[in-house]
């Protein structure tokens, strides 16, 4: 048995691995737990919804953490629990418009990356010229018209949309009506 | 009869898809599509259209979505914290420093786990030397490059709360944890304390995945005789990101979406 002569320069890895075990201990209280249900529920739509921004993923994770924090503060201030996928899908449309400014061009994720074919051969054949037609034409969208596709994608309604969005309800059907007969046309040539 | 012009536009028949219609009209949009064959044909064709859409997306999507344990886990955390109470009592002192400990230590996991740099980097994602130094059996460049040599190991049980109880985990906290090897047994790690480590559910980027990734890497370099197995154990031994970062020629994962 030999001993390896090399180390990491960095210590406290036993403080830091040992860190979460603070809170281990700590009892959900009734929101806690419904914010982290709600997290469960609603973390991978938002992060699909939150793609439509070219966000790294790290950047949208941070966001996600964001808007669960804040919907804890928003149900412990007794706030309105009407709705909250809409408002869910507002406050992460707001963050992300933040990040995306900040980050602007700067960490925008490669377009490479949304059409891996996957591992398998049975992906790879299902990532199809039309396939890749439609993405291109996905992502040559106005952005409105992008995350309008994206909410409805995530069973948004119409009004949930233009309130997240801050259009008018014709404005979303007209943006849904011409996304589609680009992602149509895509598909047949 | 119905005359071309009356004809249902695109945007009645996706607001009737959606079913976004009132009542009054969505009664004359459904008589309509009940008497028309080319309104209801292109019906269909809109319903395809998302069909193609949302296929689309969710494929392209969803298998790159990070696991959701190590998230939880932080939300969970920050929650702890934003739950604390406040206190009059001279405690609270003491609930202040915690508090500031815990973020001291928790944030540069999260920070970490994203593959960023954060003020004051934990290690949190490399094992602690003077804990797990990395340790190997005697082998040579032939054997490790046997087949039966490159399977993945399990750790028994028994050897891996001893690595808890090295690092001070407590009973409650090993399911946020697996126990790795420091060298995978592909290159010669051996079956002993020294050599394994918690790697921590919280990683994100620099996750186990990526590390098998590095692994066999070093393993077909070493096979290929273009790196000798002693440099590749020692370099995974040292501070195996740097090692990845090294050749690989990347500061960050190959792949996406860990």
């Amino acid at each position: 048995m030999q001993r390896m002569p090399g180390s990491p320069t960095e210590s406290n890895a036993v403080v830091a691995l040992s860190a979460p075990a603070a809170h281990a201990a700590h009892a959900l209280s009734g929101v806690e737990q419904e914010v982290v249900e709600l997290f469960d529920q609603w973390r991978d739509p938002l992060l699909r919804y939150l793609s439509g921004f070219w966000l790294a993923v790290p950047d949208s994770e941070d966001i996600i953490q964001e808007i669960f924090l804040a919907l804890f503060q928003h149900l412990r201030g007794g706030k309105s629990r009407e709705n909250l996928r809409g408002w869910l899908f507002r406050v992460a449309h707001n963050l992300a418009l933040k990040k995306q400014q900040r980050t602007r061009r700067s960490t925008i994720v490669e377009t490479d990356s949304f059409i891996d074919p996957g591992p398998n051969p049975e992906d790879q054949l299902a990532t199809s010229q039309a396939r890749k037609r439609m993405l291109a034409v996905v992502e040559a969208l106005p952005e409105q018209n992008r995350w309008c596709l994206y909410l409805r994608a995530e069973g948004l309604r119409y009004r949930e949309i233009a309130e997240v969005l801050d259009m008018s309800l014709g404005a979303v059907s007209h943006s849904l009506e011409r996304s589609l007969a680009h992602i149509a046309r895509a598909a047949e040539r | 009869m119905l005359s071309e012009e009356s004809h249902l536009s695109d945007q009645e028949l996706l607001l009737c898809v959606d079913g976004e219609l009132q009542a009054p009209e969505a009664g004359r949009v459904e008589s309509h599509l009940a008497a028309c064959w080319a309104c209801r044909a292109r019906k269909q064709e809109i319903e395809a259209s998302i069909g193609e859409f949302i296929r689309m997306h969710r494929r392209n999507l969803d298998a790159r979505i990070p696991a959701p344990d190590g998230p939880r886990a932080l939300l969970k955390a920050q929650l702890a914290q934003l739950a604390e109470p406040p206190r009059t009592h001279w405690r609270l002192w003491w609930a202040a420093a915690a508090a500031c400990a815990l973020a001291l230590a928790v944030y540069p996991i999260f920070l970490h786990s994203m593959g960023r740099p954060a003020g004051r980097v934990v290690a949190v994602m490399v094992p602690n030397p003077s804990l797990t130094p990395g340790a190997t059996v005697l082998v040579d460049q032939s054997e490790v490059c046997m087949e039966s040599l490159t399977k993945n190991k399990t750790v028994p049980v028994a050897l891996q709360r001893r690595v808890f109880d090295e690092y001070g985990i407590r009973a409650a906290t090993p399911a946020a944890y697996e126990v790795d090897y420091l060298i995978t047994p592909a290159l010669g790690g051996a079956d002993d304390i020294h050599n394994l480590w918690p790697q921590a559910y919280t990683a994100t980027v620099w996750n186990a995945q990526v590390k098998d990734t590095l692994e066999d890497h070093l393993r077909e370099m070493v096979c290929d005789g273009r790196l000798d197995l002693a440099t590749a154990q020692h370099e995974i031994a040292t501070n195996w990101i740097a090692a990845y970062k090294k050749y690989f020629h990347t500061d960050r994962p190959l792949t996406r979406f860990h």
